[in-house]
């Protein structure tokens, strides 16, 4: 009787689970899945990344920060359209139906405000706030940078850069870990790998430079 | 010295059989209480995770429906320019939705001031939505299609002068009037277009351009 029970309970949790995981989804991730949240959110972060590195490009002579620089616009803009894909791909475009970084919220340590989110000015709605997310250059981060040239730029950037990265690397480690598309999971781990190298480079030239500026 | 006497002796037995029988009766009475009560717990415990999943799931589905649902009121326009100028364009539409633009593509964000309509179409040309207000909205509205702007990357807010309607939205070759910044299209609108499939240009920046 109890064994009857008891199977007919694990019947049950196993058509419920087949019901919310199978059932809906196809062969690809869906809507509010990891792979899917990392996609859209990384992209978004690549592309400040992206940014950040085309103004310092255009604000010092400097070889060593130039090359680094364009290391990382031109690696993030690559990865930024492979991300882009995948979601063209699995049918859900670019557009949210989930909040930004809600595919991390329940990572533990790892989650957003943990990470010393950076609440902007923006008020929050439903779907939260792409500046909110970790290591994300405020606005007036970002007008420093536009605003420095030279050497004070270099330091922005790298400091600026630094922040980036390390947000960037746990965002990725999770996703390394979690996703579901191994695909997802091996560009991940790349992308950890590549901008923790990047944060001791990053560092290195910064404190080569006078180290972080105070004000910003 | 026993007394041998066979009545007593079968009555003994037979009542020690009834003994036997009751407490065998009652223990199983008592298993069948404890399966009956573990099995009705678990029951209900299942149940009541069950519940739980699937209203959550159905939440969370109906939200995503509603975000992915077509968007009422949404005017499309076709064949539009795509050249390139360093003159002014006269739009069709206020504000335009395409047609030639300038080189120079105006950066995403949030500006308190108008922008340049040239430089504008050319941000919805790589994907951009252009969130436009009138003047005169109250400040609690702006403050709403900001925070509506704020999961995107691919988003212009900016005040227009002569808008048709309070607030207007638009990508590249669709527009939608709305009284109301808080207007229930609003955020399936910026779902559907922002880098969506009429992005003439999907990929280029909006980033790196002029502001």
């Amino acid at each position: 009787m109890a064994g009857a029970a008891a199977a007919a309970a694990l019947l049950l949790v196993l058509g419920v689970l087949l019901g919310t995981h199978w059932g809906s989804s196809r062969d690809v991730p869906a809507a509010g899945s990891v792979d899917a949240g990392f996609a859209l959110d990384m992209q978004a972060h690549h592309r400040q990344a992206v940014e950040m590195s085309t103004l310092v490009l255009d604000r010092t002579d400097d070889e060593a920060v130039r090359t680094l620089a364009r290391d990382i616009q031109l690696t993030q803009q690559q990865q930024t359209g492979q991300m882009y894909a995948w979601l063209e791909q699995w049918g859900l475009g670019q557009g949210r139906t989930e909040p930004v970084m809600a595919w991390m919220a329940d990572a533990g340590e790892h989650a957003g405000h943990e990470m010393g989110m950076d609440m902007a000015d923006v008020p929050e709605g439903r779907l939260g706030s792409v500046a909110d997310m970790p290591g994300m250059a405020t606005v007036e981060q970002m007008d420093a940078l536009r605003g420095a040239d030279g050497e004070l730029a270099e330091r922005v950037f790298l400091q600026l850069m630094a922040t980036h990265h390390v947000a960037g690397v746990e965002m990725a480690e999770v996703a390394a870990e979690r996703a579901e598309d191994p695909d997802v999971r091996h560009l991940a781990q790349a992308m950890a790998q590549g901008q923790e190298a990047e944060i001791a480079v990053l560092e290195d030239l910064l404190a080569e430079r006078g180290g972080p500026v105070a004000e910003l | 010295m026993a007394h041998s006497n066979p009545t007593s002796r079968a009555e003994r037995t037979a009542r020690a059989a009834e003994l036997r029988e009751r407490q065998r009766r009652r223990e199983r009475r008592q298993r069948a209480l404890v399966v009956g009560v573990t099995a009705g717990v678990v029951v209900a415990l299942v149940a009541a995770v069950t519940g739980v999943l699937v209203l959550t799931r159905e939440e969370r589905a109906a939200e995503r429906a509603a975000l992915e649902a077509p968007v009422d009121g949404v005017q499309t326009f076709e064949d539009l320019g795509r050249d390139h100028t360093t003159g002014s364009v006269e739009y069709a539409e206020t504000p335009p939705v395409g047609g030639d633009h300038s080189p120079a593509w105006w950066n995403c964000g949030v500006y308190a001031e108008p922008v340049v309509d040239e430089n504008a179409v050319h941000s919805l040309e790589h994907g951009a939505v252009w969130i436009t207000y009138d003047p005169a909205l109250p400040a609690e509205q702006v403050d709403q299609l900001a925070a509506a702007a704020a999961p995107y990357d691919y988003t212009l807010l900016s005040p227009y002068e002569g808008l048709p309607s309070p607030v207007v939205l638009s990508a590249w070759g669709v527009q939608l009037p709305l009284q109301d910044a808080a207007d229930e299209r609003v955020a399936p609108f910026l779902a559907q277009y922002v880098q969506g499939d009429q992005t003439p240009e999907p990929g280029a920046a909006c980033t790196g351009g002029v502001s």
